[in-house]
Parts: C-alpha cells; sequence; structure tokens
C-alpha cells in the first residue's frame, strides 16, 4: 500500500512538474524558494552576471529556516574567487534520496552528494561526466587524492563524482561500559579480535546477571560482520554483503562461505544460548547509545574512523556513562570506504563547469567549507584562540540559526574543517591522515562494480538476506541449519549470477591495470 | 411553437438542478483526477529503463524487464499466496465478526451503553500501525514482553521468542488485525440494520419466530445486497495489502518473512535498497491489473447468481 502509494506520488509528482514547469513544486520550503531563486536568476540574471548554482546537502542538525545570510556570505568569497553564487539547500537525511532525485529530474540543482548509493546514481544518469573538466576547473582538489582514490568514483574510464575527503579507514572497535570494566578489573589488552570477548563476557554476566553483555549496533547488528578482516565488499554495503574478497586472493568468494563467518555465527549463537546478546537483537528497533544509555547493557561493536581515545570520548555523552574503546581487528580500505559519499555534478545541471569550480573551494577553501559548516561568525559560532570553534554563549546546536556541523564527513574537505571545541586535536587529525595513505588497502582498491545487468538477482538476493542474516549474526538462531537453509535460498535467488558477473568485472579489471 | 420554447427552459431546470449538485461533487470530482487519473501517465514508466538525465519521456523502453523481478524467485508464490489467504481470511472472519457485533450492538438497542461499547470498538481503528506494532511489541518482545513473563510463566511453560517463530504470525495478524478493524466494519452493517423495516420483525414475533429466527430469518437475508458489496469491494484489492499491519506490526523480522511477507511489503524492501522508479511501477501495475481482473470476474458471477446485487 506504502509502496504503491510512494511511486504513484513519485510518478504523479514527476508528471506535475514536467506540466507546470518552473512553477513551485518543492515539497520543503527551503526547496520552494530556492527552485524560484535559481529560476529568477538564470532567465533575468539579475544578481549581476554571477553563474548561480545549487547545492543540496544532508543535515544531521536542525533543518535551518533561512539560509540566505549564510550564502551571502559564501557568495562574498566566490563572487571575486570564481564568479559564482550559491544557493545551499540543507535537507534532513529522510527527505534527502528522495528530494535530490526530484530535483536532478528537474533540474533545480547543480550540486549533491552520494550516500552509499553511486553505482546506482550512475546507473540512472543522474551524474554529470566530470573526466574533461576537473583538471581545469578543480585541479586543486585533484591534487589532494591518491590517483588510486579517484579510481573508487569511475565508472568504465570516465570521472563522475569526487570522494569526500576524510578518514576512510573504519576500525573495527569494542565500546564498553568503563564503570563495570574497573570494578570487575577486567584484562581488555587481551582482547585481539571478537573471539576473545567470551571469557570477558563471562565474568560479566556472573558478576551482573541482570546486565546484558552485548546489545546490537542496530536492527539485527550484533557487530560480525565487521570483525571479518579483510574483506573487499566489492560494491556491496556490510548490511547486506554479497561476493567479497578476502585478503590477496582475487577470486569473487560468498560472504556466507568464508569459514571466518561460520566462526563468528557460531560464537555468536553461543553467546545467545548464555544470555551474552541481547535476546531481540535480530528485531530490536532501539540503537546502539539508546540501550547502553537505557543501563542494562556492558558493551556494543561498531566501527569508527576515529583514534580509540577520541571515539570513546565522543561516545560518552550519547551513551549516558563513561565509555572506553578497544580495537577488534584492524581497518581495512576498500572502493566502498572511499566513494561512500561523494560530491556529484547533477546531470541535468546548466552549469557544471561553475559547479565543479565551487566543489574545489569546499576542498581547498577554508572559509568557504567553515561558512557551509558553522555559518555566520558571531550569530553561529564563535573562534577560539586555538583554531578550535564553539556556539556563541549560552547557544548550541539547536538554538542558533544556521549549523551544519554535523555534516563535518560529509562535506568537501574533513582536514580543512575547523574542530568543534574538545575535539580534532592535531595528533588525531595525523593519524587520521596516516591513516588514510597507510591502512592495509584492498588489492581491488579503485574497482567498481556495475550492478544494472543483476540488477534483477540483487533485489531477490538482498530480500534473502534481510531474512537470514539479522537471525544468524545475533545467534538467535541455529547456526547450522539455518545457514544451509539461507545458502539454498540465495541460490534460488539467483546468487550465482552476482557472483560471476563480478568476477567477470574484476578480471576485465585487473586486465586493464 | 410552444415545444420548440419549452425545451431550452426544460435544459435550464435540469441545469438548475443538478448545478449546486455537481458544485458540491466538483472538488470530489477534482481529487479523483488530480489523485487518482494524472498519476496514470506513470504507468508507462513500468516498461521504461528510467534515466534521469533523459526524464520520463525519453527514457529508452526496456519491454517487460522492469516485471522479472516480481518472478525470479520462489518468493512470488509465497508472497502472492500470503498476499491472497490473508485478504481471504480478512474477507470472511472479518465479515462475520462485524455481522455479530452490528446484530448483538442492534440487539441492545439505544442506549449508552450502546454509544460506549461502539465507541470503545471503534478506537482501535482511529490508532497507527506504528503505535499498534509496539502494544504488540509490549505483549511479545523475548526480555520482558508480557505473554512470556506473565502468562507462559504462570504456566510453566517455556518462553518463546515470537519474532523468530513463523508459525505463529497468520494468528497473530489475524487477531490483531480484527482487533483494529472489525469494530468499523460493523458500523456499515449496523446502519443497514437500522435501515430495515421495524414492521417486519414485529410481524415475525407475532408469528412466534424467535430472536434466533428473526436474526436468520429476517435480519441476515436482508443484509445479503450489503455484505456482497463489501466482499466485491474488498475483493478487488486482495492484492494489495495493509503495509502497516505486514510491516510494522512484525517489527520487519527476517525471520518471519516466509508468513508475513505480502507483495506491498516485498516490493517495498526490494526496492528500498535499489531505489528503482520502473520497478515500483511495474509492481504498482501488476497488483492493479490483476486486481482489476478479479474485481471484473467477481462482479460477472454475483450477475449471473443474483443481478440485482451486482454493482455494475
Amino acid at each position: 500500500m506504502f509502496k504503491k502509494l510512494v511511486s504513484t506520488l513519485l510518478a504523479g509528482a514527476m508528471v506535475l512538474s514536467l506540466v507546470a514547469c518552473g512553477s513551485s513544486e518543492g515539497a520543503g520550503q527551503t526547496a520552494t524558494t530556492e527552485s524560484n531563486d535559481t529560476a529568477v536568476a538564470q532567465t533575468a540574471e539579475a544578481d549581476g552576471d554571477y553563474t548561480q548554482i545549487t547545492y543540496a546537502f544532508v543535515t544531521f542538525n536542525t533543518v535551518p529556516d533561512d539560509t540566505s545570510e549564510v550564502e551571502e556570505a559564501l557568495n562574498q568569497i566566490t563572487r571575486d574567487k570564481i564568479g559564482v553564487e550559491v544557493h545551499l539547500m540543507p535537507l534532513s537525511i529522510a527527505d534527502y534520496t528522495q528530494q535530490v532525485s526530484l530535483a536532478v529530474q528537474n533540474g533545480e540543482i547543480d550540486i549533491f552528494h552520494t550516500l552509499g548509493d553511486l553505482g546506482n546514481s550512475i546507473a540512472s544518469d543522474m551524474c554529470y561526466d566530470i573526466t574533461d573538466m576537473i583538471d581545469v576547473d578543480a585541479p586543486e582538489t585533484k591534487a589532494l587524492f591518491e590517483e588510486e582514490w579517484l579510481k573508487t568514483t569511475m565508472q568504465d574510464g570516465r570521472l563522475y563524482a569526487i570522494p569526500t575527503l576524510k578518514p576512510f579507514a573504519l576500525q573495527p572497535m569494542l565500546i564498553y561500559r568503563k564503570d563495570i570494566a574497573e570494578e570487575l578489573g577486567l584484562d581488555l589488552s587481551s582482547v585481539k579480535s571478537a573471539e576473545d570477548l567470551t571469557p570477558i563476557f563471562a565474568q560479566v554476566k556472573e558478576a551482573h546477571p541482570e546486565l546484558t553483555p552485548l546489545a546490537p549496533v542496530s536492527q539485527g547488528d550484533s557487530g560480525l560482520t565487521r570483525w571479518i578482516p579483510s574483506i573487499d565488499w566489492l560494491g556491496d554495503s556490510f548490511a547486506s554483503p554479497t561476493g567479497v574478497l578476502q585478503g590477496t586472493d582475487m577470486t569473487v568468494t560468498s560472504y556466507y562461505d568464508l569459514a571466518d563467518f561460520e566462526k563468528y555465527a557460531g560464537i555468536v549463537r553461543d553467546w545467545y544460548k548464555n544470555d551474552y546478546i541481547m535476546k531481540d537483537a535480530a528485531t530490536t528497533t532501539s540503537a546502539a547509545a539508546e540501550l547502553m544509555s537505557s543501563g542494562g547493557y556492558f558493551a556494543y561493536s561498531a566501527s569508527y574512523s576515529y583514534p580509540l581515545e577520541d571515539t570513546a570520548a565522543s561516545l560518552s555523552a550519547p551513551s549516558g556513562y563513561e565509555v572506553g574503546a578497544i580495537a577488534l581487528g584492524d581497518a581495512y580500505l576498500d572502493t566502498s570506504s572511499m566513494n561512500a559519499v561523494a560530491q556529484v555534478i547533477a546531470s541535468t545541471s546548466e552549469n557544471p563547469d561553475a559547479a565543479l569550480k565551487f566543489l574545489n573551494l569546499t576542498y581547498t577553501d577554508a572559509d568557504v567549507i567553515n561558512t557551509m559548516l558553522y555559518g555566520i561568525e558571531g550569530r553561529d559560532y564563535v573562534k577560539n584562540d586555538d583554531g578550535t570553534v564553539s556556539y556563541p554563549e549560552g547557544q548550541d546546536a539547536a538554538t542558533v540559526p544556521y549549523t551544519a556541523q554535523l555534516s563535518c564527513g560529509v562535506l568537501g574537505n574533513f582536514f580543512i574543517q575547523w574542530p568543534l571545541i574538545g575535539s580534532g586535536s592535531a595528533e588525531s587529525l595525523a593519524w587520521e591522515d596516516e591513516q588514510n595513505h597507510n591502512a592495509p588497502t584492498s588489492p581491488a582498491m579503485g574497482f567498481t562494480f556495475d550492478a544494472s545487468n543483476v540488477q534483477t538477482q540483487y533485489t531477490a538476493v538482498s530480500n534473502v538476506i534481510q531474512q537470514y542474516l539479522p537471525g544468524i549474526a545475533c545467534g538467535s538462531v541455529d547456526t547450522e541449519s539455518a545457514l544451509a537453509e539461507f545458502r539454498q535460498a540465495l541460490k534460488d535467488a539467483g546468487y550465482d549470477d552476482i557472483l560471476a558477473e563480478k568476477q567477470t568485472q574484476l578480471d576485465a579489471w585487473l586486465q586493464a591495470q | 411553437m410552444s415545444e420548440n420554447k419549452s425545451k431550452p427552459i426544460k435544459v435550464k431546470t435540469k441545469y438548475a438542478k443538478s448545478g449546486p449538485l455537481l458544485l458540491i461533487a466538483a472538488p470530489g470530482i477534482l481529487y479523483l483526477l488530480i489523485n487518482n487519473y494524472i498519476p496514470m501517465f506513470g504507468i508507462f514508466l513500468a516498461f521504461k529503463n528510467f534515466s534521469y538525465k533523459k526524464g520520463i519521456w525519453k527514457s529508452p523502453w526496456n519491454g517487460f524487464q522492469n516485471f522479472k523481478f516480481l518472478f525470479h524467485t520462489k518468493d512470488a508464490i509465497i508472497m502472492t499466496r500470503n498476499t491472497i489467504l490473508y485478504n481471504l481470511a480478512f474477507i470472511v472472519i472479518g465479515t462475520i465478526f462485524a455481522i455479530t457485533i452490528a446484530i448483538l450492538l442492534n440487539a441492545l438497542g439505544d442506549s449508552i451503553r450502546t454509544k460506549f461499547f461502539q465507541s470503545s470498538l471503534l478506537l482501535p481503528n482511529l490508532m497507527s500501525w506504528v503505535i499498534i506494532a509496539y502494544m504488540v511489541y509490549a505483549f511479545l518482545n523475548s526480555d520482558s514482553g508480557f505473554i512470556n513473563n506473565t502468562i507462559l510463566e504462570a504456566l510453566g511453560k517455556e518462553d518463546v521468542a515470537w519474532y523468530m517463530e513463523r508459525g505463529y504470525w497468520p494468528f497473530i495478524l489475524t487477531i490483531v488485525y480484527l482487533w483494529k478493524n472489525a469494530g468499523y466494519m460493523s458500523i456499515i452493517y449496523l446502519a443497514a440494520i437500522a435501515g430495515i423495516d421495524k414492521s417486519v420483525y414485529e410481524a415475525a414475533s407475532l408469528d412466534g419466530a424467535t430472536k434466533m429466527q428473526q436474526i436468520f430469518r429476517i435480519t441476515l437475508p436482508l443484509l445479503k445486497p450489503t455484505v456482497i458489496i463489501m466482499t466485491l469491494m474488498a475483493v478487488g484489492r486482495i492484492f494489495f495489502s495493509d503495509f502497516g499491519l505486514f510491516y510494522q506490526v512484525p517489527m520487519n523480522s527476517g525471520a518471519l518473512y516466509a508468513t508475513t511477507q505480502t507483495i506491498d511489503t516485498y516490493v517495498y524492501r526490494g526496492l528500498m535498497e535499489l531505489n528503482d522508479v520502473g520497478m515500483s511501477a511495474a509492481a504498482g501495475l501488476f497488483q492493479s491489473v490483476l486486481g482489476f481482473i478479479i474485481v471484473v470476474t467477481a462482479n460477472a458471477v454475483v450477475r449471473k447468481v443474483d443481478s440485482d446485487n451486482a454493482l455494475f
């Protein structure tokens, strides 16, 4: 019912917007004014011959009512530097994908970014081919990237996006409550991987039977898919993997046939039987931070791209307790860690060169990127002597007129952003930069998988995965029988076609290297 | 002469009579046009390989490619079976419950009690599925749920992982559906019963008919047209499922798909990942065409058997 509603609405809205070209169709207020502004500026060139572009991005903060002052502050820089005026279109995460797809369809926006869906965006023609433009419009940005990194946003040798420059290397960690660990004198330094956790959990359970040692990160995600080392996901999300590479072996292998998968599934199953993991982990709708702050859980396992101490420090407030972090393995870089969030010029943009020039500034000009993030100095933020940023006296992220601080990992260049006070020390930044360049990297780094030939199979297979993976990953079903059933169901859904297609494309890619 | 003169007047009076009615209907007609007819242009997206750059008119055609994913696995059989069987169960059991409630309420006569029961039966219908899903969750969750911790414990039985055991869900979903909808459905039957001529009952009781006989010999036969219309309308939607019931109430638990997957939830889950406009249009079209065929067939059958009660 809902699906049909959405699809008919979508189709309807598209038709309507074709008929009523240029009228304000946008659902959000920002979207409406923005599209009108663009239309006016493009036809009348009222703003003195500056090229107008619109930038749609996700804000995890409150969506601001009025972006005009921030735009003016940006334009004072961009008019002189590149002769461009920019309109900002911050959107909430819930609306983003849908609003962007409509806006691209209508030619209302010039720049947007992907959220793990680059392959799909390229396949449906949403991305402008910027291969020949980047050397002219954004050479400084290009120089920031290693050559291999930009291959992650290419398809068939053409460049369609620029990855957001940020700490890429995600490391699997255990986030645990320090008070319990100290009280019981737990030896967490002995923990090198997830199997070492069993005795720790046993100690916690024995001393505190009312505590459940492990909470899921989110529904059906015990952390298991992060613990298996050296995985190149070949374009899949870690929540729904299919064929992967492990280590240096260039044979595409089913994720669920890996010996490590079976091993960890068995371990989690034992945890489930011993009440070491939340019983409803496969179906709960609560996320880790919420569960931790309820006081009923000892730890959870997720991946972060910041140093252990920084991660623990920033997670203490949302978890409600002081937490510590230990690594459960090493970070590993593959194509998807680079291209998950990448900046795209819309295929329907009328001013792709101007848009790319502006993107270039978000990677290279600290004033531009920080104005986008923090807004107006004095009104939205104040700058401290040590280069960090605070909110004005008596204000916070929720009360200032404009802030997009939580989009720091989404926009432009993370390494030239001013850190919020209490985070991002110089040592941390150096560590993160070091990780980006030196963390172990998949031999297939730069390979992108084009799923358009097996899209039918993907839909069917992803349904099967959602059916079995959460239960197995959280130990709530018998590992052996569920795995056998799971593998058969995958086969029936056309799984082997996907693996074969991946291998074919990978072999072709290897040949070309 | 006189005839010629009277004609325009006749037309005029006809408009004068129906004009205000048309005016009243205008917003409704407009709504139908905008909401139900204009989006129908989207149908041909089902046969296109949608490209953002080329737009909906210029995207290339791709035949029945978009429909393939619906039939790619044995999931197609499972979800179609689930959708139809649940709907059949809902139609049959729902109608029986609704009529029973209507007859019982009617027997109470006009009193405060009736109003009270009617309102409390109607209340669940006003709640959103998300809220209901959490009410069900409060009963069923493994750690602190009411059933595991109170009822099963008192009976000395083992805990049940409700959200992992698919066998229970046909019953759970049917109960939840009835709890939410039976009261609402009963209103229509209550209205139909209220429309039955009271003198028929008086005559019957004079002839010595018991209350039971009155129900089975008078009320039920006279409700037949209403039942047929309601059933026909429900049958037309037999390929559509109540998304909230099948998606929210089982908490989207993967282990339950074998008994909770319907066409709508399958399409939703598949397309949330791929965000493919063509495929969702294809699925919507598939459901509509099947629904259309079934409602026409059912109506033809009714017309054969009992032509007065056919819809068209």
